[in-house]
């Protein structure tokens, strides 16, 4: 059976089904959009640390991630061709502000970056130019950093997705990506000094322990709160279609291996070490948006709710 | 002026009509139902009802998946119709998770339904919709403007579905939601629905 | 609206035209504008002129766009290379052309009937209401008997039409939608599914429901009209005569609250009856004498005022001892008592009780109404029954039971009551004609002024030696036999002596394989045909015993006069309007598809019996000069359409006319529809002409060594057990039974694309239905694969549905699903093959209606998942 009759024969039996996953968002041509999200939230991060920590590296690794994260969002649209028509909409859709977020964060990019990486550019790194360059990504790094959980929250069908912890728990995500990606930046380029990297990896931590925390209690909410969908969103995570995605590539690769590396009793904490924390850590960061969004369950249409079989 | 529907869960008997009806209208791909007949079970033997209940997009007053769409491919007319322009769609599916009534669907369907290929009504009607893109019902506008009522008002058998003016209180539409209790789905979200039910 | 022409398929220079013409998805026929653009149909709806549908169609009926453009339709004759005939060999279709094509199959047909014009066997599909004509017109000019309507005619025809034929002159009942404040449904789902006048039905239903209308459904599934009931009554499989007969007891013994005067004027209830069973009759005129209460004496029934007439009581006629047949019918219905009921029927006592209380008490006897300025009585209840409850091997007494109900209160054919569809008709105000009026016959009894076959329900001809393959000349309260078809048909054949063997079919359109019973039966009595013609739309699976396959033009394609007629059958009943709809083409034909009924008149000439046909149309049609056929003359199909509308509408309302309009249609007077307080017949509660029959046939079959239960040939109803009512193998523990489904038709429409893709989203469409606590009880789960295994052996396998709307012993499968030809690819493999868990032979048929027992006991067993 050819892939568009499979998808077709799946459609049919997810609409038998009172709680139906949605699948447009993370299956088939919807991974790139889990990608692209992935890869947008680490650059803005990586944005941030590389201006916090004047880390040159760092900022050039972000645009390379926003520039990828951009491709995938284009190869996840079905009109891609038509992807500037998404600046319309700023006054009211999230995906409209992150858009042209990502768009000011690119040419801002464009117009900050060369004059750092080379002395002989058009124009000097303290020009006008610059300035309105560093100004314009600043504003799409703000914009990229905020705006992905939001998109979740706005989406009313999926009752999972509409915790107002969700946009926290994604700039939680950017930052621990940002800082993930840094330490990578600085396996491969070198760090600048020891006391940076230290820096670098305490915040790693703190902010895996806020994640771990937000995310938790975004379960928890789900679970305790009274939406049959939500409920069984978790349940799909936890015990379903995802759950080897969850405990495999979130909990394992992405949370207990670079705990594990961070102790230093698997081995001494060198360079190549904490790049692998970092690895690890975005990796991690990649499953658990990846199972978030594919755990996402509909709400159920009908006059009572409908009884879990 | 603000276009709704009525639907009445207690003449309705669940017999695809409308679902059919909107089909023929509008060609829609396989897999594609612009208006649907959910079946659902009640009680306990031997107490059971067995409901039939159609849906169809709420065209809602607050609509979020016009809200969540960055190009304003969906929009809200005066008239209070939500629509797709399908040349400005550029398949974010945003939509189709903003919209509470899981009632839009993304074209990348087969186009046709027999394994030879495409009938001659397809190629009438179903290969005019854009591919890569979403649709969904609109209410059959261009039936409305020409003075006639949706395919699916128009077909039903049981005469369940009743279409007018909701700002209009003398509207049949009105009439019926005042007397017979109409009510929306998920109200609770303040979507503000344009379809009432009439309880069964 | 533009208008359609002949003329038009020469393409104007834009084309766009809405065309009234009628559905063909089912035989309920609703009429409908086609709207074609630019030669492609893109659009089918409701015709609103028409009182068929009102402009409105349920899902069958929109879809048929699909139906119509399905690629792997027939488009040429085709000829089978491989001799060898079965369920699974290829046929190896060769295309010939027409002219190949109809010099073999005249051939054949001269020789056939040169030798014995018998030997031919006519079959139709129920579902094309305007073949009717054409086919038993061909068969009576050609000289066969042999007729037969398939699985359509052995599933209800029998039962249902054949009583509601007898009890209301029509070939259905419903409610009177528009005054009925208490229906109550036995196996029955008119206004809430297909059938007859489906979608004008579902309208009024749903208006009767919305004004308060209280519906009960008696059901062992909760489903279409049980879902939407004031009280679903879940009871076991085949037991609804239990009920009825226990509400009848209720409702003459406890109650006493039965319309006497209705009785004494209207049936045969006060006739009196000897110890033999039989009516006691006058010795000069024959006729049956009832006691003359105010000469206190025995007087002929026409010579007494009816409420002179006793009703009770014990009587000497002579040295007879004798008593009105409404005593005996009293007496009788003493031991059905609401305990009895409950250990039969699983319906609680007081339940049984309840229900035959209000229905008495809803029915006000002997009150009237005004309608329209006609006072008439007023019995605003109605018992009526369908496929369901009489699809058993106790056929007659399930349906005459539950019509009993009716006749008790006087609630027949009058305001609120069991209305028979159109049994009367005063015919167009212009021309007076079509019409009819039942009448009084043999011993006062009623005899309908309209009907569908050969011989009239009643009264019945006198069983015989047969000679017809179906038997039904001795059988002769059936009407389409399963003996053509079943195991033991060649020693029935034998045994009774049947002088030919059936040689040559035409079948049309039917899919005898799938829609009668277990196909290996069918399969093995079609391979003993020597010649098979079948018009078919597609390939079906009976398709590959035939010799010969002729691709039909579908109803878009098609001219048909009468695609609606008779109104006993699928016009609206009740008040409202009277219409005549026509069919006719909105597309040319595709390849070489040809019109049946064209086809058939070409065979007539190429055989030489034109002049017969041409005969049998000026009696079927019952033209009148100058419209009326003569001689061998080579009449077109459209002429004889066009002849028979100015026939009945007058000479400038010709095919041209209709084909601008559509539709004819006149107001219906309340004398019309609520006709029996204004014609003198009766109707029987006591079947004395049963027993008789009975009698003769005994007669004939006992010494040839068929035993007939005359248990069954008792004038008044009796509960007698299905098969699987008497089996206690163990393990075998469901009741198996199949469910009309709304977005299906017989085996036609999962084929369909658009309705096997909403039957794929129901939740029962393709599935067998089990009840939740009896699957979880065995360890089933929703969706799980089951194979289902009769008592002798026939599995099944399909997909569980569970639900908490069927009786904890019912297993219910929807439709006639199940295809395996890979003609139908879209079909292939969807749903369940119920009937091939039938047996079909004379044990498992009526032994008075040859209706078939549709009920099976079964035993569920898990599956592997399906491949």
């Amino acid at each position: 059976m050819s892939d568009v009759n499979a998808k077709y024969a799946r459609l049919i039996q997810d609409l038998r089904r009172d709680f139906r996953p949605q699948r447009e968002w993370g299956e088939g041509r919807g991974v790139f959009l889990v990608v692209g999200h992935f890869l947008v939230g680490i650059a803005a991060g990586a944005w941030l640390f590389g201006l916090l920590f004047a880390y040159p590296p760092g900022l050039i690794a972000a645009f390379l991630l926003a520039g990828a994260g951009g491709i995938a969002h284009l190869l996840f649209l079905g009109r891609p061709e038509r992807f500037w028509r998404m600046a319309r909409q700023v006054k009211t859709a999230w995906v409209a502000r992150g858009f042209v977020g990502l768009t000011l964060f690119l040419a801002g990019a464009v117009l900050y970056l060369p004059p750092l990486v080379s002395s002989a550019w058009l124009w000097t790194d303290h020009s006008a130019i610059a300035w309105i360059g560093w100004l314009m990504a600043a504003a799409g790094m703000v914009v990229m950093i905020g705006y992905m959980g939001f998109v979740y929250t706005a989406s009313k069908g999926i009752p999972f997705w509409n915790s107002t912890l969700h946009p926290v728990l994604y700039m939680a995500y950017a930052l621990r990506g940002g800082a993930a990606a840094l330490l990578v930046a600085m396996a491969v380029r070198g760090a600048p000094s020891q006391e940076m990297l230290g820096r670098l990896t305490t915040i790693w931590i703190a902010v895996t322990a806020v994640v771990m925390v937000l995310f938790v209690l975004e379960i928890q909410g789900a679970l305790s709160g009274g939406n049959a969908a939500a409920r069984r969103s978790v349940r799909e995570m936890l015990a379903g279609r995802v759950a080897v995605y969850f405990y495999g590539g979130t909990l394992v690769l992405g949370l207990l291996v670079p705990l594990a590396l961070v102790s230093g009793r698997i081995a001494p904490l060198s360079l190549e070490v904490l790049a692998a924390i970092g690895l690890f850590s975005a990796l991690g960061d990649f499953f658990m948006k990846y199972t978030t969004i594919r755990a996402g369950i509909y709400l159920p249409l009908g006059l009572h709710q409908a009884r879990v079989r | 002026m603000r276009w709704g529907m009525v639907i009445d869960l207690k003449r309705c008997i669940g017999c695809y009509g409308c679902q059919l009806a909107c089909k023929a209208e509008h060609g829609t791909p396989p897999g594609v139902y612009y208006a649907r007949v959910l079946k659902q079970e009640d009680g306990e033997y031997p107490t059971v009802r067995q409901l039939s209940l159609p849906v169809l997009c709420n065209h809602c007053e607050d609509p979020p998946c016009v809200a969540a769409c960055p190009t304003g491919a969906s929009f809200k007319w005066e008239d209070g119709i939500v629509e797709i322009d399908q040349d400005l769609c550029v398949g974010c599916r945003s939509c189709m998770m903003a919209c509470p009534y899981t009632n839009r669907y993304f074209n990348e369907q087969p186009q046709h339904y027999f394994p030879q290929g495409a009938t001659p009504f397809e190629q009438a009607r179903t290969e005019r919709h854009q591919q890569n893109v979403v649709m969904k019902c609109n209410f059959c506008r261009d039936r409305v403007r020409a003075g006639k009522p949706p395919a699916c008002v128009a077909n039903c058998p049981t005469v369940a579905r009743v279409f007018g003016d909701l700002d209009d209180p003398t509207s049949e539409v009105s009439r019926l939601i005042k007397e017979r209790a109409g009510f929306t789905l998920h109200p609770e979200l303040g979507t503000g629905p344009s379809v009432y039910y009439l309880p069964q | 609206m533009n208008v359609f022409s002949p003329r038009q398929f020469q393409t104007p220079a834009r084309d766009d035209v809405w065309v009234p013409s009628s559905c063909s998805i089912c035989y309920g026929t609703c009429s409908i504008l086609a709207h074609r653009v630019d030669g492609v149909v893109v659009k089918i709806e409701g015709n609103p002129d028409s009182a068929v549908g009102k402009g409105r169609l349920c899902g069958k009926g929109v879809s048929g766009i699909m139906t119509h453009y399905d690629p792997n339709r027939l488009r040429y004759p085709m000829r089978r290379t491989n001799p060898k005939k079965g369920l699974y060999q290829d046929p190896g279709w060769k295309r010939i052309s027409w002219e190949e094509a109809l010099d073999e199959i005249a051939e054949v047909l001269r020789k056939v009937r040169a030798d014995d014009p018998r030997k031919l066997v006519v079959q139709r599909t129920t579902t094309v209401t305007a073949s009717r004509v054409p086919f038993h017109a061909f068969a009576s000019a050609f000289g066969t008997p042999n007729f037969s309507v398939s699985g359509g005619g052995q599933h209800c025809g029998n039962g249902a039409h054949l009583i509601s034929g007898i009890m209301h002159a029509s070939w259905s009942v419903v409610p009177d939608f528009d005054y009925c404040n208490y229906a109550i449904f036995f196996g029955a789902s008119k206004g809430h599914s297909a059938g007859h006048a489906s979608c004008s039905n579902m309208g009024k239903a749903a208006d009767a429901r919305v004004r308060g209308m209280k519906m009960v459904v008696v059901d062992p599934l909760c489903n279409f009209a049980a879902a939407k009931a004031t009280e679903w009554v879940p009871l076991r499989v085949g037991t609804d005569a239990a009920l009825a007969l226990g509400m009848c007891n209720v409702i003459v013994n406890d109650l006493g609250s039965y319309d006497g005067p209705y009785l004494q004027a209207k049936t045969n209830a006060p006739y009196l009856i000897g110890e033999d069973k039989l009516y006691v009759r006058h010795a000069e005129s024959g006729k049956p004498l009832v006691w003359d209460l105010r000469l206190n004496g025995p007087r002929p029934y026409d010579a007494v005022a009816a409420a002179d007439m006793a009703l009770e009581g014990d009587f000497m006629v002579g040295e007879k001892p004798c008593r009105p047949a409404f005593q005996c019918l009293r007496e009788h219905l003493r031991k059905f008592t609401p305990e009895w009921a409950e250990r039969v029927s699983g319906i609680p006592a007081a339940t049984v009780r309840r229900l035959g209380t209000e229905f008495a008490t809803e029915a006000r006897v002997g009150s009237t109404i005004v309608v329209d300025g006609v006072t008439l009585p007023y019995r605003p209840v109605a018992a009526i029954a369908f496929r369901g409850a009489q699809g058993h091997r106790n056929s007659v007494y399930n349906f005459y039971a539950v019509d009993l109900l009716n006749q008790l209160v006087g609630a027949a054919d009058v305001v609120g009551g069991c209305l028979g569809f159109n049994p009367t008709s005063h015919g167009h105000p212009d021309t007076g004609r079509v019409s009819y009026v039942p009448s009084a016959g043999p011993d006062g009894l009623m005899v309908v002024g309209s009907w569908m076959g050969y011989h009239y329900p009643y009264p019945p001809p006198p069983p015989r030696l047969p000679k017809n393959l179906g038997l039904q000349d001795l059988f002769v309260i059936g009407m389409t036999s399963p003996f053509l078809d079943s195991v033991d048909s060649e020693e029935l054949w034998t045994k009774f002596e049947v002088p030919y063997r059936p040689e040559v079919m035409i079948n049309f359109g039917a899919n005898l394989v799938m829609s009668i019973a277990n196909k290996d039966a069918v399969a093995e009595s079609l391979s003993r045909y020597k010649f098979i013609v079948s018009f078919d739309l597609c390939l079906t699976e009976t398709s590959n015993f035939a010799d010969i396959l002729l691709p039909d033009c579908g109803y878009l394609q098609s001219l048909d006069s009468r695609s609606n007629f008779p109104f006993i059958f699928s016009l609206p009943g009740g008040l409202g309007e009277w219409c005549w709809p026509i069919r006719q083409p909105v597309l040319p034909a595709d390849g070489e598809q040809r019109q049946f009924a064209e086809v058939l008149l070409e065979l007539a000439d190429r055989v030489g019996f034109r002049a017969d046909l041409n005969a049998a149309y000026n009696a079927w049609l019952d033209l009148q000069p100058p419209y009326r056929l003569t001689g061998d003359e080579r009449y077109s199909y459209e002429n004889i359409c066009d002849r028979e509308l100015k026939n009945n509408f007058g000479a400038e309302r010709g095919l041209d006319w209709f084909k601008s309009n559509g539709v004819i249609k006149w107001k219906k007077k309340p004398q019309e529809v609520y006709w029996r307080p204004f014609v003198d017949v009766r109707v029987p509660v006591y079947w004395e002409f049963l027993k008789p029959i009975g009698d003769k046939i005994a007669a004939i079959a006992a010494p040839r060594g068929l035993n007939v239960p005359l248990e069954y040939y008792d004038p008044l109803p009796d509960f007698l057990p299905c098969r699987s009512h008497c089996c206690d193998k163990p393990g075998f523990d469901f009741y198996g039974f199949y469910y009309r489904d709304v977005v299906h038709t017989n085996s036609f429409t999962m084929e369909n694309p658009w309705l096997d893709e909403a039957a794929q989203l129901d939740p029962f469409s393709y599935a067998i239905a089990m009840n939740r606590a009896e699957a979880r009880k065995r360890g089933f789960s929703d969706g799980q694969m089951v194979w289902v295994e009769s008592e002798t052996g026939r599995k099944v396998k399909g997909r569980l549905k569970l639900t908490e709307g069927i009786h904890p012993e019912g297993l219910g499968f929807a439709a006639m699903c199940g295809h395996w030809t890979d003609g139908q690819p879209i079909a292939k493999g969807k749903g369940v093959f119920y009937n091939d868990l039938l047996e079909l032979d004379w044990e498992h048929a009526s032994p008075v209606n040859i209706n078939l027992d549709l009920c099976v006991k079964v035993r569920v067993m898990a599956a592997e998942s399906a491949s």
